[in-house]
């Protein structure tokens, strides 16, 4: 038993130092820049380009407007605490920005993307998203309702993909259920919950700081931690009785995450309800598709009869418990410093 | 003496030796590192067909057989893909169907081998294609996350693939995963064919 806990500490500590080695993770780290190209008079826009800025570094992408297009305006820069906010009137010529290009030099270097919204004088909208692997737009015609519902819905699946935090809280929570209904009333719980807070937010009722949030979202993976362990062993709590309960809790904090995602990219008003509606999908798509294929390796192994060790069936839970921690202290650490 | 036609099968050997630039079908999907190496090993036929075989095969032969194939073969492709990532050693290109027609022909006949020499096949799998991914993975920019993405990938499948073969083998169903076996080797001596035209 002794060596048992030894080479559980030992793992524990092993994580720890490799943790060491990672860089700042969390769940928003990923926002996209944005553009917005507003048509005020024929073939004039005003441009709102927004970069994140994460611990003060700007993200590295430039935005090229097409050779013709000249300013009309020089760019305004407002420093925000997220993000730089650059407006300037530009003059694109009678034909409009239609079949032009407009590149983001850098992109290509990154893993996020860039959200275009281009609303036009006939009041018709798109919105696009551009990707590292492609980086730049072709300006088209308008492609309407079903084209804003793609960009938004990839958004919701590469929100959840890439927010490891979030899906570390849910396998933390499939780790403690024991039977197939506990397992759909928490993950309806957690759903549930995050759809709530997801939607308050976005709509502008309620915010919360992303600094405390992100602390608390990283204290909720730490909760999981000992509650797994406490349930491989066979003992009780509140949180194994009831974890929808937490899953609810934990949840409404969690969409406040997933809200961040969303209004950081500033859209207007109008255009909200269906790219939350979209991006709402898209996080449930991911995140039931990350459920699925964690309950089918589950199910594998089982029909395989493979035996874990105990410090190795151990493992998940020292895992979660100790990103949980090393999240919680990093972004404790980043709020206190005002990063 | 040979004959031209008595050496026919060493030319076409040593063609297939011949080291090409190796093809890679490299996804960017704008997810990061991780998930690139996981689209590049769902979108490369002659990565994912031979794993799943292999599962099949290992499936086949029972649990014991499954569960040490689910673990040599993804060690054995970390390994290689480290090593393929950092030295940059392409194969040729016609020998990355081989595998196909291997295992293809090992699930179609339904060969018993002990246990041993089921892990050495998935040692011997794992080193051959995760040495050309590793490859692959640096000429993306993915490098060392990449490989670590397929490897991942390449052990669900295995798992996923054993544990239904496991599940599902008795009377015609056992005939069906031969039969995909058989078809399996039929696409890898077709392609292996087509490389070496």
């Amino acid at each position: 038993m002794i060596g048992v806990r030894r080479i559980a500490r030992t793992v524990a500590a092993a994580l720890l130092v490799l943790l060491g080695g990672l860089p700042a993770a969390r769940a928003h780290e990923t926002r996209p820049a944005y553009l917005e190209l507003k048509e005020t008079a024929s073939g004039r826009f005003s441009v709102i380009w927004r970069t994140p800025v994460l611990a003060g570094m700007r993200l590295p992408v430039a935005l090229k407007l097409p050779d013709g297009v000249r300013n009309v305006e020089e760019p305004r820069v407002q420093e925000l605490p997220d993000s730089l906010l650059e407006r300037r009137s530009v003059d694109a010529g009678p034909a409009g920005l239609a079949g032009q290009r407009i590149e983001f030099p850098g992109l290509q270097l990154t893993i996020t993307d860039v959200l275009v919204r281009i609303e036009r004088l006939d009041g018709t909208r798109s919105t696009e998203l551009v990707r590292p692997s492609r980086p730049f737009l072709e300006v088209v015609a308008p492609r309407g309702t079903l084209a804003t519902i793609n960009v938004f819905l990839a958004q919701g699946i590469e929100h959840i993909l890439l927010g490891v935090d979030h899906l570390l809280f849910v396998l933390g929570l499939l780790a403690i259920v024991r039977t197939p209904w506990m397992l759909v009333k928490t993950i309806t719980a957690f759903t549930v919950a995050h759809s709530i807070t997801l939607a308050i937010a976005t709509l502008g009722y309620a915010s919360v700081p992303a600094p405390p949030l992100n602390v608390a979202i990283a204290l909720s993976i730490l909760f999981l931690g000992p509650e797994i362990v406490r349930a491989w062993r066979g003992e009780t709590s509140f949180t194994i009785r009831h974890p929808w309960v937490v899953a609810f809790a934990f949840g409404l904090l969690h969409g406040f995450g997933f809200a961040s995602g969303l209004a950081a990219l500033g859209l207007p008003q109008n255009e909200i309800p269906l790219a939350l509606l979209a991006f709402n999908v898209g996080v449930e798509v991911g995140q039931l598709a990350f459920v699925a294929l964690i309950l089918l390796l589950v199910r594998a192994l089982k029909v395989l009869q493979v035996h874990w060790p105990r410090p190795v069936a151990l493992l998940p839970a020292y895992a979660v418990g100790s990103l949980g921690a090393f999240w919680t202290i990093q972004r404790l650490v980043l709020m206190v410093e005002g990063g | 003496m040979r004959t031209p036609l008595e050496n026919r099968p060493l030319i076409a050997l040593s063609l297939a030796g011949l080291p090409s630039q190796a093809r890679a079908h490299l996804v960017e999907t704008g997810l990061g590192p991780v998930y690139d190496g996981i689209a590049h090993f769902a979108m490369t036929p002659e990565d994912l067909i031979p794993v799943f075989a292999l599962a099949v095969f290992a499936g086949l032969r029972g649990r014991d057989h499954a569960r040490r194939v689910i673990f040599m073969l993804p060690l054995a492709w970390l390994l290689a893909g480290l090593l393929g990532a950092a030295a940059r050693i392409s194969q040729p290109e016609s020998l990355s169907w081989v595998p196909l027609l291997v295992l293809g022909g090992l699930v179609a006949a339904d060969v018993r081998l002990p246990a041993a020499a089921t892990t050495a096949i998935a040692a011997a799998v794992g080193l051959f294609l995760g040495l050309a991914n590793g490859d692959a993975m640096a000429q993306a920019g993915s490098g060392v996350r990449g490989v670590v993405g397929i490897v991942g990938a390449v052990f669900v499948v295995t798992i996923l693939g054993a544990a239904c073969t496991v599940a599902w083998q008795s009377g015609w169903l056992r005939i069906a995963w031969r039969v995909a076996g058989s078809w399996i080797a039929a696409v890898g001596l077709l392609l292996l064919g087509w490389s070496l035209r």
